[in-house]
């Protein structure tokens, strides 16, 4: 599965929820990941996120897509952060 | 799903925050902007650049169970960085080296390999015939030799035919490969563009199959085709026989012929023909694109990828060794 995962979280806690979400996947800009995972991984960030977050305060947006290829995606400016396997 | 990423750069890899962050150098030894690699999402890293990195980030993939392989400046495969073997198997052991040690069952093993190699080349070369490429001579001479396969006596013998079947099928080379022309195979240092690219992808193909052993119970030391021979993983030889036609040689076809490659590519010096940068990166976004390419597998009845292919070559090979099934060599059905 393909998805799209952004937060809004307040500055003390941000760090903590960007470190995490860098090992899942690929940053592209602030607060804005997306990449491949699969479902258990995605279960298992999610449960880490809770940890971290503050219920009341902070959110969590996942977007997710079947795969890469059904998801139309525009860059209008300077991209921050190309994805690419070959670096 | 994890994939391979490959890192040409020079840099420095560094573990942090438990991830991995990439750092690449320019010439002058500038650091560029760092690039966070997530690292739930690694297969595994093949670096062809100069790495910086420290034992922290390697304890940290040996925990991730992320392998790491090198390639030299001359696109040499040169070795690997290889977690603690996690699948590990006493009985599976001695039963690999137990069907080595056997003449009769190594030999038949062995017999099955050049077979199914053999096969796969003479896919391609009939695949090539139907589009106006004249490669009969060569597939009839492939079929004759085919005929004396089972008749070996040694594997000294087998390792003889199959040098000859794989010289026929390098002759058939010239006639497929549009602009550039192969002649003799020539390796250390390859002599010219064609044999540069298939020294290359063929270590593409050997350290794909080293890691697909790895993540099988089978000995990456003890082969059957190949001489078990030292300081050499000489099981991914014989796995890598049966796929280079497949997956190795096709590639080259496709690459040289559709002009994706190009003389410019290349680098020729002193006597020797290398790869640049610029081709390297080309085919090897090519190899990775293939290899995740799906086909409807017959008996599974499902998709795998040619990646999985590999695995599961190696997964019918572990049960001919203990004797749950017999071991039939991968055979291109298309």
């Amino acid at each position: 599965m393909y998805v799209i995962l952004v937060y809004d979280i307040e500055e003390k806690r941000v760090a903590k929820m960007l470190k995490l979400c860098r090992r899942y996947l690929n940053w592209i800009q602030n607060s804005v990941f997306e990449g491949e995972i699969t479902d258990v991984k995605l279960k298992e960030l999610i449960h880490e996120a809770r940890k971290i977050m503050d219920k009341e305060a902070d959110s969590l947006i996942v977007f997710k897509s079947r795969q890469a290829k059904w998801l139309e995606k525009m860059v209008i400016g300077k991209e921050k952060n190309e994805l690419d396997n070959i670096l | 799903m994890r994939k391979s990423y490959y890192l040409f750069n020079p840099g420095r890899l560094s573990r942090k925050d438990n991830t991995l962050k990439f750092t690449p150098l320019d010439e002058d030894g500038n650091e560029g902007t760092p690039k966070y690699i997530p690292i739930e999402s690694v297969d595994n890293l093949y670096t062809f650049g100069s790495l910086d990195a420290n034992s922290a980030m390697y304890n940290f993939l040996g925990k991730e169970q992320v392998s790491v392989h090198f390639f030299d400046y001359y696109e040499h495969y040169t070795g690997s960085f290889m977690p603690k073997d996690y699948l590990l198997a006493g009985k599976m052991l001695i039963a690999q080296s137990e069907a080595y040690s056997n003449k009769k069952k190594r030999k038949q093993i062995a017999q099955k390999l050049v077979d199914g190699a053999a096969f796969n080349m003479l896919k391609n070369l009939r695949y090539y015939n139907n589009r106006d490429k004249d490669t009969l001579t060569q597939i009839e001479r492939i079929e004759a030799l085919m005929l004396r396969i089972p008749f070996a006596e040694d594997i000294e013998t087998l390792m003889g035919i199959e040098g000859n079947i794989r010289m026929s099928y390098y002759a058939a080379f010239n006639v497929i490969i549009n602009d550039f022309e192969m002649g003799n195979r020539s390796k250390q240092p390859p002599g010219n563009e064609v044999n540069a690219m298939v020294s290359f992808v063929n270590s593409m193909c050997y350290t794909l199959s080293l890691d697909m052993i790895y993540h099988t119970q089978l000995n990456p030391t003890i082969s059957f085709l190949h001489q078990p021979g030292e300081r050499r993983y000489s099981l991914a030889l014989d796995i890598a026989e049966i796929f280079k036609p497949l997956l190795a040689d096709r590639l080259i076809f496709s690459l040289l012929n559709r002009k994706q490659v190009q003389q410019t590519d290349f680098d020729n010096r002193l006597n020797s023909c290398l790869l640049k940068d610029s081709g390297r990166k080309t085919v090897v976004k090519a190899w990775d694109e293939k290899l995740n390419e799906t086909i409807k597998h017959r008996s599974l009845g499902r998709s795998v990828s040619y990646k999985h292919l590999v695995k599961l070559e190696c997964y019918k090979l572990s049960k001919h060794i203990l004797g749950i099934e017999e071991y039939k060599p991968f055979r291109a059905w298309w």
